[in-house]
């Protein structure tokens, strides 16, 4: 390997000035002798050029009995500890859900609203007539900011006071008039259709965006945060039982197959813990030694 | 998701966290534990603190989930640095308080309900530049915490891991070394081939 190489460098440094222009790369190799290349260089240098080596269709999985699998209880029991003398609410408990998949087709997507929110101080902010029934409806369900002119002079100015906008189907012509793309589009906070952004319903949404939390499958997995860290076990089975319910929903109105690989429970300071579908293993700890404070 | 063998690797830490400096068995008596530092060393004023927090301190959460420890960081570079341990026994002898004991000096809800933490601790060192090992005998010294001994097979294969370790840092170098020698002479081949490269 070496010595065919270390030839190489000087010679194709000479020849080059000559051929480099009119001949392509392969050619050169003519010059050196062949049996000081190895056969397996040219094989590899011709390899390259002809053949690219076909994708495998499905995303690689990896035999999961070779990894030790926790119980919901144990991986807590570890996490608690990894995230020792960390501040509680900026610290998450979040699943990552693998599927046997393939690499191309529909993807999972979805929202859901968990049974024990997460994130719960999302400001929300409504475009729709301040003194409709329509806002009274949103300011009920806990949006923070609801209005059309005010709001629209208020994000001309720079200030921008909300992490999700919602818009009434009434209020579009005005909000397009009001050429706020410019300032919410990079934001990712222009309502649009086709973001189910621009409802009638406006009351349903607020709702469902208010602890609610949005999932996306990206190269086969869906990652979500699953809790806060002050959880009790009970309150993660519950959460990780209507994320699965609804994940296996979804796969369900699907034409291609996904099937659940493998789920794995970590969180911001914590490693990967693999869950094994159980509540309690053989030498768990109770679930009371777990519920109180950190 | 991050590799299956590199998560499998990384929960070897798991080792790390059931067995070491830090676990012990805390009293029953014991009902919390808080530090408080500044996050900076500082030349090594803060240094035994913040790494008794970030070794030994998950080792005695693992040992402990039912005692909550804490940590505060203030500002203050002139500031202390701290161990306090709260205790249910001692606070009626200390305070001739009426609360039965394990309620009101219990306190571990404080984080969670945002209402100031009143008791006083029962026992308050002062940790600014302690090693961390002195912190951890400090610990176990006052509350006569039972310091656990390590599972032989364990051990063995913390051993085993370390040897693992050393050999990986190797193992590293060498490929660095082979990967950096190819693309050097790649590059040359190319410069020979006439190829000029943007860099260059």
């Amino acid at each position: 390997m070496a010595p065919a190489r270390s030839f190489l460098a000087p010679l194709s440094r000479t020849t080059v000035p000559f051929t480099s222009s009119v001949r392509p790369s392969i050619p050169q190799l003519a010059f050196a002798p062949l049996e000081q290349l190895s056969k397996r260089w040219i094989l590899r240098g011709t390899k390259i050029e002809n053949k690219k080596k076909k994708a495998n269709k499905n995303f690689t999985n990896y035999d999961l009995r070779e990894i030790e699998q926790f119980s919901l209880i144990d991986a807590m029991h570890y996490i608690r500890a990894f995230e020792v003398g960390r501040n509680p609410t900026s610290s998450k408990y979040d699943l990552a859900v693998r599927f046997r998949t393939q690499r191309s087709g529909p993807v999972v997507r979805n929202r859901l609203r968990l049974p024990h929110p997460v994130k719960t101080d999302i400001r929300i902010c409504v475009i729709a007539p301040p003194d409709s029934k329509v806002a009274d409806d949103a300011r009920a369900a806990g949006a923070s900011l609801v209005g059309e002119d005010e709001i629209f002079a208020q994000v001309k100015e720079g200030v921008v006071n909300f992490d999700r906008c919602i818009c009434h189907i009434d209020s579009l012509q005005k909000l397009n008039k009001a050429q706020l793309g410019r300032i919410l589009g990079p934001k990712g906070l222009m309502p649009s259709t086709k973001l189910g952004t621009v409802v009638s319903n406006v009351a349903q949404a607020v709702r469902n965006m208010v602890g609610g939390s949005e999932y996306r499958e990206r190269d086969a997995v869906v990652r979500l945060a699953i809790g806060q860290l002050g959880f009790a076990p009970e309150a993660m089975q519950a959460n990780i039982k209507a994320f699965m319910e609804s994940l296996r929903k979804d796969i369900g109105q699907m034409s291609s197959e996904k099937e659940v690989h493998e789920v794995v429970l970590s969180s911001t300071n914590a490693p990967g813990f693999t869950l094994n579908g159980e509540y309690r293993g053989p030498n768990s700890i109770s679930p009371k030694e777990l519920s109180g404070p950190l | 998701m991050v590799h299956i063998l590199k998560r499998a690797r990384n929960l070897r830490q798991l080792l790390w966290i059931r067995n070491g400096p830090g676990a012990i068995q805390l009293p029953k008596e014991v009902t919390k534990i808080h530090l408080e530092f500044h996050p900076k060393l500082i030349g090594s004023a803060f240094r035994g603190a913040r790494h008794f927090w970030h070794e030994m301190m998950p080792r005695m959460k693992y040992r402990n989930p039912t005692v909550p420890m804490s940590v505060t960081r203030h500002k203050d570079p002139n500031g202390g640095a701290y161990l306090h341990i709260y205790t249910s026994t001692a606070t009626p002898a200390s305070s001739q308080t009426t609360n039965p004991p394990g309620t009101a000096n219990a306190s571990p809800e404080a984080s969670n309900t945002l209402t100031p933490d009143t008791t006083e601790p029962t026992h308050t060192f002062e940790i600014k530049t302690l090693h961390e090992s002195e912190i951890l005998d400090l610990l176990v010294e006052k509350t006569g915490a039972v310091v656990l001994r390590t599972p032989p097979e364990e051990a063995q294969e913390m051993e085993e891991f370390k040897e693992f370790e050393v050999r990986a840092e190797k193992d590293r170098i060498e490929v660095r070394e082979r990967l950096l020698r190819e693309r050097r002479e790649a590059q040359l081949l190319k410069l020979a081939r006439g190829e000029v490269p943007n860099a260059a």
